[in-house]
């Protein structure tokens, strides 16, 4: 569900051929579009191909194998045509498995999207009536529904869309109450719009791509339904084929021609499958994260793609040292890079700050030290790294994980979706000592308590056994620091560790990881947007912009005297307090390019 | 906890309220009536209107439906005319063998669909995860009732290796491995689809986990990649599952209703087709009621065991 | 996760090794098609509750092996007075039901009065459907211990033959008083069998009665398992689950007379199965319409094909099965659509749109929607315009019983009778129209037809009735109510180990003989 709301928050923009060459790219979804292309054309063509009267019964020749002269797939227990009834059943399956999707999605929407607008009781009373269709066990009622109204293919139609509204209604509720609390929709209410206009005006296209999904892949569930109440006999009336009641009447004859029932069965099947696949490509297509790729699983490292294989090994007296590394997206088939021959160095107690914009490339940057860049569809494309002298990226996989949380370890900028939110914080720091050294359980435990002591947690024996989620945001990311210095690391790249954290906190943050340090001699890549906060903790900087550092030096000196017209800009938007207005005058003129 | 599951608990009764009324008001718009049914060919006026009032048909609606609810309420769930004997007996019988059989089969799918969706989220576009995106399409595009058909013509009377139908052999038999023979294929049957749903849910899921913060902080941490995925990930994946696997209870037992009457299973999805087609409305009423009121259950149980998962949702 | 799928696995292969079912040594398994309504043979009215009644019970009187005829059973003689209004049976006196009770004259009061008489205090275990079989008992007497004597109201000839049918069976007044309306779950009779278990929807099982008078069973038990779908049951025989399979679905016969596992039984009973022609309103109010329905359908190519021989084509409202009132003179309406064509030109009827009831299964309805749809299509080729609806059983004979008016010009029926007066009485005579409550849903009416029946049914000599029906036969052929269609003649299977095993006429599953290897 929480990826069909993600799908409308923002509404499939891109031009309709662009999503028809996406859904094309799905070999799956191709395939499923093929068959049923191919079943389609012969169930619309039915009336012009030449085929027998589907209805034409001949007693005396009822039954035949198939491959029987005149009859392709044989004859039935009437000396019916299969072949001719099954493509005209196919015709109707189809029809009708389309009417009770539309049915139920009209319908369905209709009531999901009042609930969702208005809300309060009206949801309240709308969506209790909904557990009751979905409390009813679905077979169960499509059965009364039938038998209420009399057996005929348009009830079994009416019944099969009935017990289809709620899942219509679920979703359309879901994503519509997510809308209805957004800013376009206040902004209609107060232009005076009508309720009704509002619904169909603005909620409705942000809600469209749900009912689509939706329709896609409940379609073939609709046939496979109609089939099944055919299939008991309260569908198709004879003689009309449909697939549903050519596999029930073909059942009593199973023993003896198996072909009657068996091909019925196989081209519901083959219907059912392609629309199933075609609906994943549809829901694919519609929804965005799914099409930038994100849902495919990523890789333990980074991907290696190093356009030149740099020395392994070189003498260095710096700890860290980067030196002309690119990092590049995979966009389509295209490989952009992001990061792009950048070096810089980091001595042992040192502290560089990494300074720029957000999509400046500094995070990736960070995260490329060690091949923690999701990839897809990151990969290292050239450059290397060097920690100690030794190239991080000629290390096996075990080697890079060996460096991982020991030698070096990193604090990440949002403590809340960083640590894994169904394990108690003690444990998930002992997690982290466990993962390098071989103590026992209640050792790592009590270092996890010492940790999380000595980075200023109060009461840290209650808190041991915390969830992330009943710590404040300092807290938590007490918590990260903690697990990063748990094996006494050399190096800690934190990755905007304060962004997330209100002010004071952030201060209280920064002086932590000062004092720890200047205790330990660590050396401390800083990753952040705030020229204050690196003047505050840096002893260098380097800037940060379009994947390029423009410019590095002592921080003082760059503070003192910038030489980019960036660096100047980034500077100037630190306000001094007392400052007041005079500080947008100041920004104004650094910015006057960008206006039009 | 105990505040949570009694407050769900309570939100249940207008539902269950409310289906008792919808039920109900079906079986009374019913076309044909129990007198038809017990007398078949031979209802003729004077005994149908003998039998109606018998059964206390010749009352008006609303106090038929009083009159049930008020029994109900008390635990009397009535008397079913065409099978003589109390409606809870066996509504009992037979939802016991129901849930023999979906309580398996969801067991089977539970567990088949987690490793073939974990299998196949970690194993992304490789082999094994076209292998299972392969079969877990067949299994949602499979027409149940078909292959329960299938299964019998292959299994029962090609090779005779398995019972065509039933829940214990005939004479003897009674024991576990009887039940079990007995089993195999209507649980196979009725796990297929549900495995399917399951699988391409755990797959989604992992994947979508797999790019948290937390998996990538995991590996920050240094952990191997074992630990990654099937203790951070699949914890994280497994929880948002839960609730599909609730749902999925929900439409195993429904499938039952398929299922039983191919394999000739004596659970309560045979008894209420019978029932409808009897207009054995007691049983009906009181059948329905059961299967809503584990529906919801099952619901329940599946939320309570996430919320346990998830200290989260505990709040 | 690797151990537990081990071990279902092994658990899988440990429940499939012993390979195909078995029934056990000298207890014979028969596949019935539904579990039983009630073993209380005065409440059931389905045969598939008779094949157990009758191996429980007995009646007063009995068909002889193989005939229709009556012959004696818990009564050793009787005799009617001359005006036939009093019967006066002789009862045996060396009988005792199953629950040690003895069998006597006012046991047999006890039964009668039960299901005719609303003061008795057992009246309210019915609804008794089929004591119209007995309406014409005014009062039941017990003479002396082991003498019973019943008095009529008017004669009434098929007595004897009703007395003979399930409804006639004589049950424990002991157990009736103990069991109340938990009766029809706790049956006790006199029969080569008694009940020891019903497990709902799995079994009903009968034992062996060793002090059965007319000779004890060799069958230690006989087990009913009812499984309600064709071919389940199919496959249960094929997978030999089950060692006797009734009704066996025409298309099912070869396969069986294949194999020299199963030994096939077939035969001929008292049923006819028809369409019934709305002679109300619409098109068939005018006879030429009916009997150019009747041209139109091929019915040869119904019973030979559809039905695979399992049934011969039908031209009167009595079957063949009753020989003696049989009309042997008639033959069926040809298949000749060129004659239906000429008709319905005749009639101004032509492209005449009809409704056509048709059910999903039921009590000797054969194979229903199959045999529905040919003669849709039949009728199709000769002119009519044919909408089928099909409904399930029960719904079906509501809406069929109420009457065709306003709702359907055709509808199925099949009916399986023990007296060739039942069926045209209930379904034929004008008093029988639905209001009236009869069984005649398509309003056919002749003055002759309704003199001649209720001539039929007063006479005592069988000669004269045999006159009367054959007369009325001629004339009901001529006149075409019905489309006549088939006669069944019920099949069996039993595996070879069974022997002694023998359909009946009466469509009665008579069990006390048969053995197992």
């Amino acid at each position: 569900m929480s990826q069909l709301q993600a799908a409308t928050t923002s509404p499939a923009t891109s031009s309709r051929l662009s999503s028809w060459s996406l859904l094309l790219n799905n070999r799956l979804a191709t395939g499923g579009l093929i068959i049923l292309g191919l079943i389609a054309l012969l169930a619309i063509l039915a009336p012009i191909l030449p085929l027998d009267d589907p209805n034409a019964t001949s007693p005396a020749d009822r039954l035949q194998p198939p491959l029987t002269e005149g009859h392709l797939l044989g004859t039935d227990q009437l000396g019916r045509d299969v072949l001719s009834r099954l493509i005209w059943g196919s015709q109707i399956s189809i029809a009708v498995g389309l009417a009770a999707t539309a049915i139920a999605a009209l319908f369905g929407s209709i009531i999901g999207l009042v609930a969702g607008y208005a809300g309060g009781r009206t949801d309240n009373v709308m969506m209790r009536g909904i557990d009751m269709l979905m409390a009813f066990p679905y077979i169960l009622l499509a059965l009364a529904i039938v038998a209420v109204l009399g057996p005929s293919l348009i009830n079994a139609l009416y019944a099969i869309a009935i017990v289809n509204i709620p899942f219509f209604a679920r979703n359309v509720r879901g994503v519509t109450v997510g809308l209805v609390s957004r800013e376009f929709v206040d902004a209609a209410r107060l232009s005076g719009k009508g309720h009704a206009s509002i619904l169909f005006t603005e909620v409705l296209p942000g809600v469209l791509p749900v009912i689509v999904i939706t329709m896609s892949t409940t379609v073939g569930w609709m046939i496979l339904e109609t089939a099944g109440l055919s299939f008991l006999g309260l569908g198709a009336q004879p003689p009309q084929a449909d697939l549903g009641s050519m596999l029930g009447e073909g059942r009593r004859v199973l023993f003896t021609a198996p072909h009657v029932s068996v091909i019925p069965g196989l081209m519901i099947f083959a219907l059912v499958m392609s629309i199933n696949l075609l609906g994943d490509g549809v829901r694919d297509v519609l929804d965005p994260r799914l099409r930038a790729g994100d849902l495919t699983r990523p890789r333990s490292m980074t991907r290696l793609e190093r356009r030149s294989k740099p020395e392994p090994r070189i003498e260095t007296d710096a700890i860290l040292d980067v030196q002309g590394l690119e990092t590049s997206f995979q966009k389509g088939r295209k490989t952009v890079p992001a990061v792009k021959d950048i070096s810089f160095s980091l001595k042992k107690g040192e502290c560089l700050g990494l300074i720029g914009e957000s999509g400046s490339g500094k995070s990736v940057t960070a995260l490329s030290l060690l091949g923690l860049v999701a990839s897809p569809p990151g990969m290292i494309t050239n450059g290397a790294v060097y920690i100690e002298g030794e190239d991080v990226f000629s290390r096996t996989e075990t080697g890079v994980r060996a460096l991982r949380g020991s030698k070096v370890a990193y604090v990440f900028q949002d403590p809340l979706t960083t640590l894994h939110p169904l394990f108690k914080v003690g444990d998930q720091i002992a997690e982290a000592i466990l993962a390098h050294r071989r103590i026992n359980r209640s050792e790592a435990r009590s270092r996890a308590l010492e940790l999380m002591e000595k980075v200023g947690i109060r009461d840290a024996k209650e808190r041991v056994d915390a969830f992330p989620h009943e710590m404040s945001g300092g807290q938590r990311q007490r918590i990260g620091i903690a697990m990063a210095l748990a094996n006494d690391p050399d190096i800690i790249i934190a990755d905007e560790p304060t962004t997330a954290l209100d002010v004071t906190v952030q201060a209280r943050i920064l002086d932590l990881l000062q004092d720890l340090r200047r205790e330990r001699g660590m050396a401390l890549l800083l990753i952040t947007h705030d020229f204050g906060v690196v003047a505050q903790v840096c002893d260098r900087v380097a800037v940060m912009k379009d994947g390029d550092i423009v410019e590095a030096g002592i921080t003082g000196e760059v503070l003192a005297d910038p030489q980019h017209a960036y660096t100047r800009k980034l500077i100037a938007c630190v306000p001094e307090i007392g400052q007041g207005k005079a500080f947008l005058e100041g920004l104004r003129p650094l910015f006057a390019e960008k206006q039009p | 906890m105990l505040g949570y599951i009694a407050k769900r608990l309570i939100s249940a009764v207008p539902v269950l309220f409310g289906l008792s009324v919808i039920v109900f008001a079906i079986m009374a718009l019913i076309p044909g009536d129990p007198a038809t049914a017990i007398l078949g060919a031979y209802a003729t006026p004077e005994n149908v209107e003998r039998i109606n009032r018998d059964l206390g048909l010749d009352r008006s609606l609303p106090e038929q439906y009083f009159a049930w609810i008020t029994n109900v309420l008390q635990g009397d769930f009535g008397r079913s005319f065409r099978l003589n004997r109390p409606v809870l007996d066996e509504i009992l019988e037979r939802y016991s063998a129901t849930l023999v059989l979906a309580g398996t089969s969801l067991v089977i799918c539970s567990i088949l669909g987690l490793l073939a969706g974990i299998v196949s989220a970690v194993r992304q576009f490789g082999w094994a995860d076209r292998i299972i995106t392969f079969f877990v399409l067949i299994g949602i595009s499979m027409p149940a009732f078909w292959l329960g058909l299938l299964l019998i013509l292959v299994f029962a009377v090609q090779w005779r290796l398995l019972p065509a139908s039933g829940m214990y052999a005939i004479y003897g038999g009674g024991d576990l491995p009887d039940l079990l023979r007995h089993m195999i294929l209507p649980a196979t049957t009725l796990a297929v689809v549900a495995t399917g749903v399951i699988a391409r849910l755990t797959r989604a899921a992992m994947l979508e986990v797999l790019r948290q913060d937390f998996v990538r902080t995991a590996r920050a941490k240094g952990l191997d990649e074992r630990t990654v995925i099937y203790k951070h990930a699949f914890k994280a994946a497994f929880v948002s599952v839960i609730p599909v696997i609730g749902i999925q209870a929900g439409f195993v037992l429904g499938g039952a209703v398929y299922i039983e009457t191919v394999f000739q299973w004596p659970g309560i999805g045979q008894m209420l087709v019978n029932a409808i087609s009897t207009r054995d409305i007691l049983l009906v009423q009181g059948g329905v009621l059961f299967v809503a009121a584990s529906y919801v259950l099952f619901n329940l149980a599946a939320d309570v065991f996430q919320a346990l998962l998830d200290p989260r949702l505990k709040s | 996760m690797k151990n537990l799928l081990a071990g279902v696995a092994i658990a899988a292969l440990l429940a499939a090794s012993p390979a195909s079912a078995q029934t056990p040594p000298n207890v014979l398994v028969v596949g019935q098609i539904a579990e039983p309504q009630s073993l209380d043979p005065h409440v059931a009215t389905a045969v598939n509750d008779f094949r157990i009644a009758v191996n429980v019970y007995d009646g007063l009187v009995r068909y002889a092996d193989g005939t229709l005829e009556v012959e004696p059973s818990l009564a050793t003689d009787w005799e009617v007075s001359e005006d036939g209004l009093v019967y006066t049976f002789t009862l045996r006196d060396d009988v005792t039901f199953h629950d040690g009770t003895p069998f006597n004259a006012e046991a047999v009061k006890f039964n009668f009065d039960r299901m005719l008489d609303e003061s008795h205090p057992f009246y309210e275990t019915g609804p008794f459907p089929l004591s119209f079989n007995f309406d014409s008992v005014e009062e039941v007497n017990v003479i002396d211990e082991f003498t019973v004597e019943f008095v009529h109201s008017e004669p009434f000839a098929p007595f004897l033959s009703n007395l003979a049918y399930p409804t006639g069976l004589i049950v424990s007044p002991a157990a009736v008083e103990e069991f109340g309306e938990d009766y029809g779950r706790n049956p006790v009779g006199t029969g080569p069998y008694q009940f020891v278990e019903w497990a709902s929807n799995t079994r009903v099982v009968v034992e062996r009665n060793a002090d059965y008078w007319d000779g004890a069973p060799e069958l230690e038990a006989v087990v009913f398992r009812p499984i309600t779908d064709a071919n389940t049951r199919v496959a249960e025989m094929l997978s030999g689950g089950i060692d006797v399979l009734v009704e066996v679905p025409a298309d099912n016969v070869g396969t069986f007379e294949a194999d020299a596992n199963f030994t096939v039984h077939e035969q001929a009973g008292p049923h006819v199965w028809y369409v019934m022609l709305n002679a109300a309103e619409g098109p068939f109010s005018d006879v030429r319409v009916r009997q150019a329905a009747n041209y139109a359908v091929n019915k040869e190519a119904l019973v030979d094909d559809i039905l695979q021989g399992t049934a011969t084509v039908s031209d009167s409202p009595i079957p063949p099965a009753f020989n003696w009132a049989y009309n042997e003179d008639l033959e069926p309406y040809p298949y000749d659509p060129e004659m239906a064509r000429e008709l319905l030109a005749e009639a101004g009827a032509e492209g005449a749109e009809v409704t056509f009831y048709v059910t999903e299964g039921g009590s000797g309805m054969l194979d229903p929607i199959t045999m529905g749809t040919a003669i849709q299509a039949d009728l199709e080729a000769a002119g009519f315009e044919v909408n089928i609806e099909t409904y399930e059983w029960n719904t079906f004979l509501g809406l069929v019983n109420a009457g065709l008016e306003d709702q359907a010009d055709m509808a199925q029926m099949a009916w399986m009778t023990n007296d060739p007066d039942t069926l045209p009485f209930l379904t034929l005579r004008t008093e029988a129209w639905p209001d009236a409550g009869g069984f005649n849903s398509s309003y056919y009416s002749n003055e002759e037809v309704d003199e001649l029946l209720n001539a039929a049914r007063t006479a005592t000599d069988q000669d004269e009735r045999a006159e009367l029906y054959k007369e009325m036969q001629a004339i009901v052929f001529e006149d075409a109510p019905w489309i006549f269609v088939a006669n069944w003649q019920q099949g069996a299977v039993t595996s070879s180990a069974v022997e002694n095993f023998e359909l009946q006429p009466s469509f009665l599953l008579q069990l006390g003989d048969v053995t197992k290897r």
